[in-house]
């Protein structure tokens, strides 16, 4: 713990005096020189990129990854890890719609009234954080390790349920949320907007949000000042598993469907969001509000690749190829070193 | 340090699954009579199933037991693979060592197989190989619908519905499959060849759901006016296809001029929900009954020692030669409205 905090004192001392004052402020945004250009470069590749409803399609689109990104960044910033969110977001509304839904559409039996679904969905996403965190704090595990195994134990507990079935035949009222449409805009970009607005603000401004940096950058110190850290990490897990469980509910009302690999493969793409956005994997350091550009810059070079018609056998070459470049802009743009 | 620790962790938890991997691989020993006695009147026949989460898959695991009673084979517990060819060569060596006299493998990696196959062709183990051809290795039988023949025949039918031009998007299957390129390679030739008026949009979507909304979902901004779809597997882009149409407000009967022709492919029961209520016009069924059928009929045939040359069979497919074994190409029915509550469709006898 000492190597690891020494070397993070000697380059906050060594920022330029110069332009540490000013530009410090904005060193979280460093990524939209990269969405200016990105903007820029959609609009040369097709017109249709800067209207409005293609603009709209890309937030809708990434809103259920957005959601995702932001239960990891609370969690990385708190200096902990957490990769079975991505399993979460299958599990969490398959259970939830299973409990509801006649047995003969692959549910349990239980039939309970479909308004139930939504919360009992979130409910289990809350669960699987609250097991995390329990395993970490109390048991004193490895996150990594924890949430690895999680991550297959949460995954093949859907697969195990529902039999590796997609389930089709889900209430209305669960698919809601991802396919309504509020004031012209989706409501899954409201919802994933407002979260997002939450979690700058109690990051931000309010105590227990700001303990988590105290937490992720030294624990031993929060602990002396006071804070109360196993509290406050394991709360985090639990509202990273709702987290993970709501996006779940949105990405199934885009698809109107629960297929058995729902989220499988997400955690990378929300590790590279966050990170490009800023939040340090080592915890204690980077914003709500850089994690959201992260998400994107990703959103945006999908929408790219898709418009112009990348050929599926390179797609994922230029896809890696932009993100790594987009790493090196931020890194001229920002003067930070990444870690 | 830290690093130390998760790598370390990594490689026991690895170590843990493999174990129990190979536990669950070995089953319950049956009781007397086939052990002492190899190939008598049939042998023991494996099997390992390649993914236990798709809807196709789940289907054919389904029939694999019923047809194994129906056929009378002795069929050994069956293993899964979960779509890695890493697992495949494992559970392969466990079942030798439990005994196997013919091998039943779907592998969706048609590459890696090859010296899988070569080990156990020293051994004398015939392999039926269920839904892809093995680059690479002897197999005694592929049993497949020809997968080129399901491009061609969605591209005929929205060729047709089209009158030969148009904008269509072809929602793809993984690339690194054959049968995502089979079915690809077949539908973009026919369209350049036959409807050359017709622009195909191609997406890449890998199999996922999540992707096929996105890549849709953009296309349709950019151009309005696409007038066909072909999905490469109802099962994960049926829901995703109709949810964004619907939100186009593009569901709409085939006589409304604005109606997007929808043709899909698997058979599943949810497809032909949606070809009676007018949501998609069509999908090619892959009949998962009959490649649960096939596979361990030809299994059986190869451990009581049997031979099959190329030429029709007499189960309205043909069998052809490959450059390393034969393969019996079934038929794939074209489901539309007129013949969608066919009982003998497999999507219809399941619930």
């Amino acid at each position: 713990m000492s190597t690891q905090t020494s070397p993070k004192l000697v380059t906050t001392a060594a920022v330029p005096a110069g332009r540490g004052p000013r530009l410090g402020r904005f060193r979280d945004l460093t990524l939209v020189p990269v969405i200016v250009v990105l903007l820029v470069a959609g609009s040369f590749v097709d017109p249709i990129f800067l209207t409005p409803g293609n603009l709209t399609n890309v937030l809708q689109q990434q809103s259920a990854l957005a959601l995702v990104v932001l239960a990891e960044a609370l969690i990385l910033i708190a200096g902990k890890f957490d990769l079975s969110l991505e399993s979460t977001v299958g599990m969490a509304p398959a259970v939830g719609v299973m409990l509801v839904i006649p047995a003969a559409a692959g549910g349990f039996g239980l039939e309970l009234p479909g308004i139930l679904a939504i919360p009992l969905c979130l409910l289990v996403g809350g669960l699987v954080g609250a097991f995390n965190g329990f395993l970490i704090m109390r048991f004193q595990l490895s996150a990594f390790i924890v949430t690895l195994a999680m991550m297959i134990v949460v995954h093949g507990l859907q697969l195990g349920l529902t039999q590796g079935k997609s389930l089709f035949e889900l209430p209305e009222s669960f698919l809601y949320l991802g396919s309504a449409t509020w004031l012209g805009v989706p409501a899954a970009i409201w919802i994933t907007g407002a979260l997002f607005a939450a979690g700058i603000t109690a990051l931000g401004y309010f105590r227990a949000g700001r303990s988590l940096y105290a937490i992720g950058g030294n624990a031993d110190a929060a602990r002396a000042a006071g804070i109360r850290v196993e509290r406050v990490v394991w709360t985090v897990f639990v509202i990273g598993g709702v987290i993970a469980a709501l996006a779940g509910v949105l990405e199934t009302g885009r698809l109107g469907g629960i297929s058995a690999n729902q989220g499988v493969g997400w955690i990378f793409m929300a590790f590279a969001a966050a990170v490009i956005g800023g939040v340090s994997m080592d915890g204690g350091k980077g914003t709500i509000l850089g994690a959201l550009t992260g998400v994107l810059v990703i959103g945006l070079v999908e929408n790219i690749l898709t418009l112009k018609g990348v050929p599926g056998e390179w797609k994922q070459l230029v896809y890696g190829s932009i993100i790594l470049v987009a790493l090196m802009i931020s890194r001229l743009a920002g003067g930070k070193a990444q870690d | 340090m830290k690093l130390g620790t998760a790598t370390a962790g990594a490689a026991l938890l690895a170590t843990a699954l493999t174990i129990s991997a190979c536990g669950s691989a070995e089953g319950p020993t049956r009781g007397g009579g086939t052990a002492g006695k190899p190939a008598a009147g049939g042998g023991k026949v494996a099997i390992d199933f390649p993914r236990a989460d798709s809807d196709f898959w789940n289907s054919y695991t389904k029939y694999v037991p019923e047809m194994a009673k129906e056929l009378g084979v002795d069929l050994m517990p069956p293993t899964n693979s979960q779509n890695d060819v890493a697992k495949l060569v494992a559970n392969t060596q466990a079942l030798v060592g439990q005994g196997a006299e013919v091998v039943v493998m779907a592998p969706q990696d048609t590459g890696a197989i090859a010296s899988t196959l070569a080990s156990l062709e020293t051994k004398n183990i015939p392999v039926v190989s269920v839904d892809t051809r093995p680059d690479k290795g002897k197999v005694f039988m592929v049993v497949r619908a020809d997968n080129k023949a399901y491009g061609t025949k969605a591209c005929e039918f929205l060729g047709e519905k089209l009158g030969g031009k148009g904008k269509v998007v072809q929602l793809m299957g993984a690339l690194s499959s054959i049968n995502g390129r089979d079915r690809a390679e077949a539908f973009g030739s026919c369209m350049k060849e036959r409807f050359p008026g017709i622009t195909v949009f191609e997406e890449p979507t890998e199999w996922e759901g999540t992707k096929a909304a996105s890549m849709l979902q953009t296309r349709l901004e950019q151009h309005p006016d696409i007038k066909g779809v072909y999905m490469h597997a109802g099962g994960v882009h049926l829901a995703p296809t109709l949810q964004v149409l619907k939100a186009k407000g593009l569901i709409l009967p085939p006589e409304d001029p604005k109606h997007v022709f929808v043709i899909s492919n698997d058979g599943i029961p949810q497809e032909f929900e949606a070809i009676r209520k007018g949501e998609i016009d069509a999908t090619v069924s892959q009949p998962a009954d009959l490649y649960a059928k096939y596979a361990l009929f030809y299994a059986k045939a190869a451990a009581e020692g049997k031979t099959f040359q190329p030429g029709p069979t007499d189960h309205d497919s043909t069998i052809i030669q490959l450059p390393n074994g034969l393969e019996d190409q079934l038929p794939a029915p074209l489901v539309t409205r007129e013949n969608v509550d066919d009982p003998k469709l497999w999507g219809n006898q399941v619930k």
